[in-house]
């Protein structure tokens, strides 16, 4: 049947598309996660002008369509000079994007945290910072686990709309190789599998992590990709 | 040199628009112990508060040591690392163990080394009656009694000038308000400076030096607590002291 | 920067008219899927909850472009010719069935199991318990996150772009071959759609605030 055949014919296609995709995703949310921390901590501690250039920033990039951003990175700034590869634009537009949403699980996270937390830390004689990277974030960093696993699960799914930039990620291998095939369901519902099995090995992966450095006593609960 | 180690001159906080504290002042000696009792929404906890810094106040003036802690120029981290405070909600740091909670502000503020902070923190909580074998638990695998005294040691093991405990037992179970009530006594007549706010007539009356009545923002009456537990001079005072004896019956001890 | 105004502004709106039209089928679409598998999941027996939960996970494991694509391509082996228009709608309300069955599903959960058996206790049937009692309160308890899922849906219908659907990046996109202006046009864009999320999202707080249970949580933004 020709799901098997595409299969075993492409399958070398398929896996270098995919090592784009989790490229992709990785990298995203790791600059997601660089740009999140700062703008959450800016959103909380920070003064009148810095909370609302971070808020500024978080309601821009969550307000405009993923694909949109990706578009003006990779197809508008070059008329201003500014030229990237597509691989760089995708990486760039899938972190900035999920930088505003790991922002906001942060600053939902250290909000969750009680008062008292701080203020103990205070009456320690901690300084501001010294109470935020002693106390708050650990403590935030571990409620926030869950609301990860989402967003990785989001980046690989988005990482998808880098083939609308001519990324060779998996989404495109799809459409390569279906002009050639013209097995389009076939292929599709294979790769679509292989997305599902990415979300499913995800899931359970973080869900272990979660265990391991849960705090005896500590809940996390789930949340959206709000 | 006036020989109090706290003096608090006439202290107003404005919380949310309504005016909490209205001029309360109190001046403490070192060593001595004294409570502070009344009503709820007399300010006491913000009274306390502002001691340490946690608020600072619209007006007044706080001295620790003779030295004002309500300037502008003031450090008050540093300042806070000399105040001990004990909250009613004991604010365990969640994500470490007994030990490390003790620890942390040892390492973090007295820049103590590793192996001197956890001989320090050890002891501390030793002297708060926490056995060894405790203090690799998290907060959450402790009792209610057991968390406020790793909170009380957290807040000795600081060496600080005086320690503020905010309704240290309110938030016990019954049967573990003893256990802290214990440690408290302890504290009291190894002369530490202690500034504590209670619902606990009878360890005030065991333990303080001095009973401080506040009502309304101000410090309405103070006195030995033979003194003002048998002759209450205002009417406010005698009227609080009336329903806390309807309240609790007439001997509540600490013991 | 010149732009003709005159000459866009067709485009653009074609472009938001078609945006909305897949919103407003996918978003519905998605209800009545989100809402079937929110309700099977929790108060059916298995196999049909279990069933149930696996569609969801399917429908939410699957990045949008390719069910675009399988709805596009899939279809007409099954005789269906839809218009790419039609496809996404389709697609759209597919992904959303999946999240907004977890919404629903998160409310529901949240309502403790003793206000059923309290309108049971009181003589009501299940279908009048559920009806008068639940529902209400599991409307009520979505409303904040299902506001954010409408964003959402907003903002994917872009991604109909990839099968041509003539929403308003694609015709962006057209813009820009005719202007050479991308930067002008999509900035333009962008700011098109954040002040239709904006709206949204207002529009839908206030309403929530109308009718949110007063001390009721529910997860507001």
């Amino acid at each position: 049947m020709e799901i098997v055949d595409v299969l075993l014919k492409y399958w070398p296609m398929l896996l270098q598309g995919f090592e784009i995709t989790l490229i992709l995703a990785a990298a995203g949310f790791l600059l997601g996660f660089a740009i999140g921390i700062p703008i959450a901590l800016a959103e909380t501690y920070g003064s009148r002008l810095v909370r609302w250039l971070a808020i500024g920033y978080v309601e821009l990039i969550r307000g405009t369509p993923m694909l949109v951003q990706i578009f003006l990175l990779y197809y508008a700034l070059p008329q201003v000079g500014i030229r990237f590869d597509a691989i760089t634009a995708a990486i760039l537009g899938l972190g900035i994007n999920s930088g505003a949403y790991q922002a906001e699980y942060f600053r939902g996270s250290i909000k969750s945290i009680p008062s008292g937390q701080m203020d103990a830390a205070l009456s320690v004689g901690m300084k501001l910072t010294q109470a935020i990277f002693s106390v708050i974030l650990p403590q935030s960093l571990r409620l926030v686990i869950p609301a990860w696993t989402n967003e990785i699960v989001y980046l690989v799914q988005y990482s998808s709309v880098a083939y609308l930039v001519t990324v060779v990620e998996l989404t495109a291998v799809g459409g390569i190789i279906g002009v050639r095939t013209f097995q389009y369901v076939a292929i599709y519902s294979i790769i679509a599998l292989i997305y599902l099995a990415t979300t499913i090995a995800i899931t359970r992966a973080t869900r272990r992590i979660e265990l391991q450095y849960a705090i005896p006593g500590f809940t996390s609960s789930r949340t959206f990709r709000i | 040199m006036t020989g109090y180690l706290l003096r608090v001159e006439s202290i107003h906080k404005n919380l949310g628009g309504k005016e909490i504290l209205k001029g309360a002042s109190l001046n403490m000696h070192r060593g001595d112990t004294k409570v502070i009792i009344g009503p709820s929404g007399a300010g006491k906890s913000t009274l306390l508060r502002c001691v340490n810094l946690l608020m600072r106040p619209d007006s007044g003036r706080i001295f620790l040591d003779d030295e004002e802690i309500t300037g502008k120029h003031v450090n008050l981290s540093h300042v806070r690392s000399e105040i001990g405070f004990v909250f009613q909600h004991f604010n365990l740091f969640m994500h470490l163990t007994a030990l490390d909670n003790v620890k942390l502000g040892l390492v973090k503020v007295k820049k103590l080394s590793g192996q001197e902070a956890e001989s320090n923190a050890a002891r501390a909580l030793r002297d708060v009656g926490i056995q060894d074998t405790l203090f690799r638990n998290y907060p959450a695998q402790l009792s209610g009694g057991q968390q406020q005294r790793v909170a009380i040691a957290r807040a000795i093991a600081m060496e600080p000038k005086i320690i503020l405990l905010d309704e240290p037992t309110s938030a016990l179970d019954p049967e573990l308000i003893g256990e802290v009530l214990r440690v408290m006594e302890q504290l009291a007549q190894s002369r530490t400076t202690m500034l504590a706010v209670t619902h606990e007539i009878g360890f005030a009356k065991n333990v303080a030096d001095e009973i401080v009545f506040m009502d309304d923002g101000v410090v309405l009456e103070t006195g030995t607590p033979a003194d003002l537990l048998a002759n209450p001079k205002h009417e406010r005072t005698q009227r609080f002291l009336g329903k806390i004896s309807e309240l609790y019956g007439v001997k509540r001890t600490g013991a | 920067m010149n732009l003709q105004f005159e000459s866009i502004l067709p485009y653009l709106l074609t472009g938001f008219y078609y945006t909305t039209l897949l919103t407003v089928g996918g978003l519905a679409l998605g209800f009545a899927i989100g809402a079937s598998l929110a309700f099977a999941e929790t108060y059916l027996p298995r196999p049909a909850s279990t069933v149930a939960s696996g569609v969801e996970q399917v429908l939410r494991g699957i990045p949008l472009i390719v069910v675009f694509f399988l709805v596009y391509f899939g279809l007409p082996y099954a005789g269906i010719m839809l218009s790419p228009t039609v496809a996404a709608a389709l697609g759209l309300g597919l992904r959303s069935g999946g999240y907004q069955s977890q919404i629903f599903r998160g409310a529901l959960e949240s309502i403790g199991v003793g206000q059923v058996e309290a309108a049971l206790s009181i003589g009501m049937s299940k279908s009048s318990a559920y009806r008068e009692v639940l529902l209400p309160q599991a409307i009520r308890l979505s409303i904040p996150a299902w506001s954010n899922e409408f964003t959402v849906v907003l903002k994917d219908t872009s991604m109909a772009y990839a099968i041509g659907v003539a929403e308003l990046l694609k015709q962006a996109a057209n813009i820009v071959a005719l202007t050479l202006q991308p930067l002008e046009i999509y900035a333009i864009v962008a700011a098109i759609y954040f002040i239709a999320t904006l709206v949204v999202s207002r529009t839908m707080n206030t309403a929530y605030e109308k009718w949110k249970i007063p001390g009721l949580g529910g997860g507001a933004r």
